[in-house]
């Protein structure tokens, strides 16, 4: 148990969620292990904790035993929970370096973007944000990744003289 | 290799039949999409749901489906689960997705995987031959997809299995394989430490990479273990002094800046690890103290990134072995953050004052009004952290003035968690002064 207790509190990052401003979830990566009841329940409670904030608060605010930190970009509400004694501006760039990447790989990325293509939002995410801590790599090696992978989008024309090329196969 | 990227993506277009492929696989999703944004109710799309994941059920379950089709429905399905519907049928054939598809089937399968199964799901079990396999892939992407879902969710029981595929992933020469290696088995030490007891020297290895990106791997594992046993690593101090000083001096390629600021995730590692190793450690603290006061100049620009590695520093100078003069910058900084027009910072400036008043009474004391001010801020996180401040400041003359506050505060307060902890506070502060 104890053990279990120090693991739990090392895991900085529990969760991000991307939410409209009507509630509409579009995004959520859990860091720690959540039963679905609870996620649907902690979603819930806390879009709605968000959205009440006024604009003009700190992007910062206390719910449960948890810090979140958020940000909204147009329509869309990035959010994360963190641990209580972590960094939180250091997230709030965490969420912005999300945004900077999504706005590379769309070109000038808005909701619709990450409604129609969640599951090319979560490989960007996973790319640079693995395990809930983030990879410091390069923007340029994390976008190269997807795109790597990506060119591979359209089928068996010729994929193998591609990857060839590349020096992967 | 990116000039290769770049003109296999200048061939793309002529590639794709804007007709065939992507348009059709990604049409039924939007058609779900743009029927769901059509209801108005609840209902409605509950139903519709309802709907479309018997649909979906018939056809996962159908010998006729093709794995093209079937990371179609894996898409719709996480779709699904999003909004907040059961689709768990489809798990098992996110699992077969993983292992029968093709490179881009495999991609979507071993996402469906990670978003809809948790460490301990027995299916994962299943996932294991597939990751094995993929692990040993001449094909680097399906090795990296094999990697990545290792480092998110994988069996507890199962390391053993993977463990030396996993190893010998560290000595790739692509360092993208060496660094997904390095996250995996940071994720191990995590679940199961006495799995990866035998490899410490393995980590070091990473440490010292020549690549950026390996090397700030490895640091997830050395905060992890330092933490635990600080006084196993003191003789690392150096070598993290060295890379701190390399990066706050910009010897980074420039690709590694995040708003010309060289590698900041990065130096807040360094920082958090340094400040470990010199906490209660004079000898340990002095060799820190030159790229501290290298960390705390040089984060000059007005870009929240640079407050928030002087935010680190701030509590890394605090933390170690004092030293005056970099006590003294260290202040100043928090004064400039509290008395900020930006919200954000002012919260900040609250926080490390928190973190700071019990070193330095005087710096809250300084910064009076501000707090007074604060207290009756609009912003409840402000008001908030105002109080928590208050809490360490308290003593026998102004315990009923705080006290009261605290109560005014916890009036209007809604939120159950806060109202605990609160009250445990006030309860404190009775107890320690009973005359009030």
């Amino acid at each position: 148990m104890a053990l279990e207790k120090q693991q739990k509190a090392f895991i900085a990052m529990r969760f991000m969620l991307l939410f409209s401003r009507q509630g509409k979830l579009r995004l959520q990566k859990w860091y720690t292990a959540t039963a679905e009841r609870d996620k649907k329940k902690m979603v819930r409670e806390l879009m709605q904790v968000v959205l009440a904030r006024k604009p003009k608060m700190c992007s910062f605010l206390e719910w449960r035993d948890l810090k979140i930190v958020y940000k909204r970009y147009a329509s869309l509400y990035f959010c994360c929970a963190v641990e209580e004694q972590d960094n939180e501006l250091i997230t709030l760039e965490v969420i912005h370096r999300f945004v900077e990447l999504l706005d590379k790989y769309f070109g000038s990325v808005c909701e619709l973007d990450i409604i129609f293509n969640f599951e090319k939002a979560y490989f960007i995410l996973d790319e640079f944000l693995m395990g809930g801590e983030i990879q410091d790599t390069s923007k340029k090696s994390v976008l190269k990744a997807i795109e790597q992978a990506d060119l591979l989008q359209e089928e068996d024309e010729s994929p193998r003289s591609v990857l060839e090329e590349m020096g992967l196969a | 290799m990116s000039d290769v990227v770049e003109k296999t993506l200048t061939a793309l277009p002529g590639l794709f039949d804007s007709q065939t492929g992507a348009a059709k696989i990604t049409n039924r999703l939007r058609q779900l999409i743009k029927s769901i944004t059509e209801l108005t109710s609840k209902h409605e799309e509950e139903n519709l749901i309802k709907k479309e994941l018997s649909a979906m059920k018939e056809q996962v379950s159908s010998p006729n489906t093709t794995m093209k089709q079937m990371r179609e429905i894996m898409v719709r399905a996480m779709y699904c689960e999003m909004l907040g519907y059961d689709a768990s049928f489809t798990y098992i054939h996110a699992i077969k997705l993983a292992q029968q598809g093709s490179v881009l089937e495999k991609r979507v399968g071993y996402l469906a995987v990670s978003l809809f199964l948790n460490e301990g799901h027995e299916l994962l079990l299943l996932l294991v031959n597939t990751v094995l396999k993929d692990l040993q892939s001449t094909n680097l992407i399906e090795a990296c997809m094999a990697l990545t879902v290792v480092a998110q969710v994988f069996p507890k029981d199962m390391i053993p299995a993977v463990l030396p595929l996993v190893e010998d992933k560290l000595s790739h020469p692509k360092e993208i394989i060496r660094r997904k290696a390095v996250l995996a088995l940071y994720k191990f030490y995590l679940i199961a430490p006495n799995q990866v007891q035998h490899i410490h020297a393995k980590f070091r290895k990473a440490l010292c990479d020549k690549d950026p990106g390996v090397m700030t791997s490895s640091l997830h594992i050395y905060l992890q273990l330092i933490r635990e046993s600080p006084d196993s690593y003191k003789d690392l101090t150096g070598s993290f002094v060295t890379i701190l000083k390399q990066v706050v001096g910009g010897k980074l390629p420039v690709d590694f800046n995040y708003h010309s600021v060289p590698a900041p995730w990065l130096q807040i590692q360094l920082l958090r690890i340094l400040s470990l190793l010199g906490k209660e450690d004079q000898s340990t603290s002095e060799l820190m103290y030159e790229v501290l006061d290298e960390s705390l100049r040089r984060a000059e620009m007005n870009h929240n990134i640079t407050y928030a590695i002087l935010f680190e520093c701030v509590k890394t100078v605090y933390t170690i072995h004092p030293k005056a003069e970099l006590l003294e910058k260290a202040a100043r900084c928090i004064g400039n953050f509290v008395l900020s027009p930006k919200i954000n910072l002012k919260y900040l400036g609250l926080k490390a004052l928190t973190y700071v008043v019990q070193h330095d009474a005087k710096l809250a004391l300084q910064h009076q009004m501000t707090i007074i001010e604060c207290l009756d801020h609009s912003d409840f996180t402000i008001k908030r952290e105002t109080l928590e401040l208050l809490f360490r400041i308290t003593n026998a003359q102004n315990v009923t003035v705080i006290v009261e506050k605290m109560l005014n505060f916890l009036r209007s307060c809604n939120d159950e968690h806060t109202i605990i902890h609160l009250v445990g506070k006030v309860a404190e502060l009775a107890e320690k002064y009973p005359f009030n």
